[in-house]
């Protein structure tokens, strides 16, 4: 990593947490009115993590996502019209409309889908990491995964192919504290999660996830590390979220001010602000040009996705079975 | 629990759960420190406390599974090594998962007047103790690789040797001495310390705070500076070795590999040893302050970035004398050994003279 970052990669950087935050904060607004089909779990205070991994990647990378997946599909760069519209269930959306927040997903991009089933990402991973290392293409698989998907035997077992077959992948622990509602010092029995790493003989890393800089070091390390064939990293970032489980979680479990002093003390965006700006690197012009452009586009996406058509009947089993 | 007490005396025990987690795993062949191994360690230095007369011991909290362990061993007195324990204290204190804690736990442990305290961690946690312990003697016990200035040693014997300093059997003015500290001020407004080293990087952001690339590292400062140790300070070590009681510490000037006066390979990590260049090299002593050539980047103390500052900060830094008081171990077990503090005779008739050499031998 350069001592000096580059302009144009922190506004990209910027502009991607900036996007996540807006998308989820109007998702949160838009679900209220009852006009979203479906589920959703929202990423907000949890940006800084998806970002500054998939900075490191390419579309020739992959990605596996959790049911708290819009935060990886912006940062992966799937459309956000896409998005839109098919957490709105229209047919122009990434899925048409059939799989809803769940399962956005771009194989294009790289992104293999959010996930409903915890701890389904890794094993996918580790099989399109098998594929890349077999090809010799020099991509990595990431398989973002929580807290409480960490206890699941498929994270184990993913964990533990990876290393034998010395397989290039980053298990990326987002510990935000909560499975559910579930703390997360009551369901594991270490300090950190990257603790259990050395029971598969993987570096296990620990870094503040509201660090933006903190988690773009480590991952561009451990993402280098596999290019060179040298074998998984687990990763865990520490972070927050600021809304609940899903949209509608009371948050009783929560303690009382604990989400407010979190967005005043621990918000991703404006510790990297106050970081690019002391350092004289980016003015706050720049950054709040970025935020009147970022609206924008997550405005005009719900205005299309309203808009857009819903499937049709016809619609129903294309996606389904495959033609030979 | 009383408060310090010539004929009770308390040590305090400081044991960080969160160390070794750091990115030293994943760019160098670090190795970790597991919590369970921290916490045999304590128990073997309660066994040790408990052996040479020290009845209290008060211990700072933690949610990493440490002090679960020493409550259920003495709790439950299924442990046979138990028996012989002082009795453990925990500080009745929030546990914030940082090192608040630490600092929260030494501030309490010094207003109780303990009479040492036993610090298991690496050089950032000695640090922490080291900012607010005043002149408590200290144990300074190494958990993990890359660490400078505490020793990896045996538990057993450091709880001993805690034990006889506590106890006064061996007096602290004969095995205790006072360490070097750098002190940085950030424009007037706060400072810092640095136990071993402070190195100056270009790198802009804290980051994952540890400092592994050459290129980045422009200026060091440290107090000793040993042949023998891993880390920046091992810089000044294999060009200028400086003694931990040496009246002076060093300041060193550096660049890219081949772009300065000449080049010195070192462990900077373990299991890395890298080019580093070297511009210049130069004593500094005492109050002597000195001012940054770098003009933007990071502060590393003790091997962490800690603050990033920019042009419009003007940092200073200064060589102290009076920094923490430790206890040399190797001193105060030769100076029992010599005192026959572990002899105990037996009554079975036997008489002995010392040799000249003070050997017991028997008439």
């Amino acid at each position: 990593m350069t001592s000096q970052p580059k302009k144009e990669d922190l506004l990209k950087a910027y502009r991607i947490m900036k996007e996540i935050r807006e998308f989820e904060e109007r998702i949160h607004i838009e679900f209220a009115t009852g006009k979203l089909p479906g589920f959703v779990h929202l990423y907000s205070g949890e940006e800084a993590v998806a970002t500054a991994v998939c900075m490191h990647l390419t579309d020739e990378d992959r990605i596996s996502s959790t049911h708290r997946g819009h935060g990886h599909c912006i940062a992966k760069g799937v459309d956000i019209h896409g998005m839109m519209a098919e957490i709105y269930g229209k047919k122009t959306g990434t899925c048409g409309g059939k799989g809803g927040s769940m399962h956005i997903a771009d194989l294009e991009k790289g992104m293999m889908g959010a996930n409903g089933i915890v701890g389904a990402g890794p094993p996918l991973i580790c099989g399109a990491a098998l594929a890349a290392k077999l090809k010799g293409t020099g991509g990595v698989g990431v398989a973002f995964f929580g807290d409480g998907a960490s206890n699941q035997g498929t994270i184990l077992e993913s964990l533990n192919l990876a290393s034998i077959w010395k397989l290039p992948v980053i298990f990326l622990n987002e510990n935000n504290g909560y499975a559910e509602s579930t703390g997360v010092s009551y369901n594991v029995p270490t300090p950190n999660i990257a603790d259990r790493a050395a029971g598969f003989g993987m570096p296990g890393v620990t870094v503040d996830g509201n660090d933006y800089f903190a988690v773009y070091e480590a991952a561009g390390e451990a993402i280098a590390r596999a290019r060179r064939g040298e074998g998984p990293t687990l990763l865990e970032c520490k972070t927050q979220r600021f809304f609940g489980h899903f949209e509608g979680d009371a948050m009783t479990y929560r303690p009382t001010g604990e989400v407010q002093n979190l967005r005043q003390t621990k918000d991703c965006l404006k510790i990297f602000a106050s970081k690019v700006i002391s350092a004289g690197l980016i003015t706050a012009a720049e950054l709040e040009a970025i935020d009147k452009e970022v609206l924008a586009l997550i405005e005009d996406s719900v205005a299309k996705a309203q808009a857009a058509p819903n499937p049709t009947a016809a619609d129903l089993l294309t996606g389904v079975y495959v033609s030979y | 629990m009383n408060n310090r007490n010539k004929d009770n005396p308390i040590v305090g025990i400081i044991a960080n759960p969160a160390s070794g987690r750091d990115v030293r795993r994943l760019v160098a062949q670090a190795s970790i420190f597991p919590t369970v191994e921290k916490s045999n360690m304590i128990q073997r230095i309660l066994s040790s406390l408990g052996c040479v007369g020290v009845r209290e011991v008060v211990m700072m909290p933690d949610t990493g599974g440490i002090t679960a362990r020493i409550r259920h061993a003495q709790e439950t007195g299924k442990s046979h090594f138990a028996r012989n324990w002082p009795t453990v204290h925990f500080l009745n204190m929030p546990i914030d998962d940082s090192e608040i804690d630490t600092i929260c736990a030494v501030e309490q442990m010094v207003k109780l007047g303990v009479a040492a305290i036993i610090v298991m961690g690496g050089d950032g946690t000695h640090r922490v103790v080291a900012k607010v312990c005043g002149k408590t003697p200290l144990v300074a016990l190494s958990t993990g690789t890359n660490n400078t200035f505490p020793e990896i040693r045996e538990a057993t014997v450091a709880g001993l040797a805690a034990g006889l300093v506590a106890t006064n059997k061996v007096r602290a003015e004969e095995v205790c001495l006072r360490n070097k500290v750098l002190h940085v001020d950030l424009n007037g407004a706060g400072h810092e310390i640095a136990l071993v080293d402070l190195c100056v990087s270009s790198e802009c952001w804290i980051g994952t705070r540890a400092l592994w690339q050459p290129n980045c590292l422009k200026e060091l400062f440290v107090t000793f500076a040993s042949a023998s140790s891993i880390g920046l300070s091992a810089i000044a070590g294999y060009l200028h070795p400086v003694n931990r009681w040496a009246a002076y510490g060093l300041r060193i000037l550096l660049a890219p590999p081949g772009e300065g006066m000449f080049t010195v390979s070192v462990p900077i990590a373990p299991g890395l040893i890298e080019a580093v260049g070297v511009v210049e090299l130069k004593e500094i002593h005492p109050k002597e302050i000195c001012a940054f050539e770098t003009h933007r980047g990071t502060i590393a103390f003790d091997g962490e970035r800690s603050i990033e500052f920019n042009g419009c900060d003007r940092p200073r830094v200064w060589l102290e004398m009076e920094g923490p008081v430790t206890i040399d171990i190797d001193k105060t077990m030769l100076k029992s050994a010599e005192d026959h503090l572990f002899v105990h005779h037996d009554d079975r008739g036997h008489s002995y003279n010392r040799n000249k050499k003070g050997v017991p031998m028997r008439t």
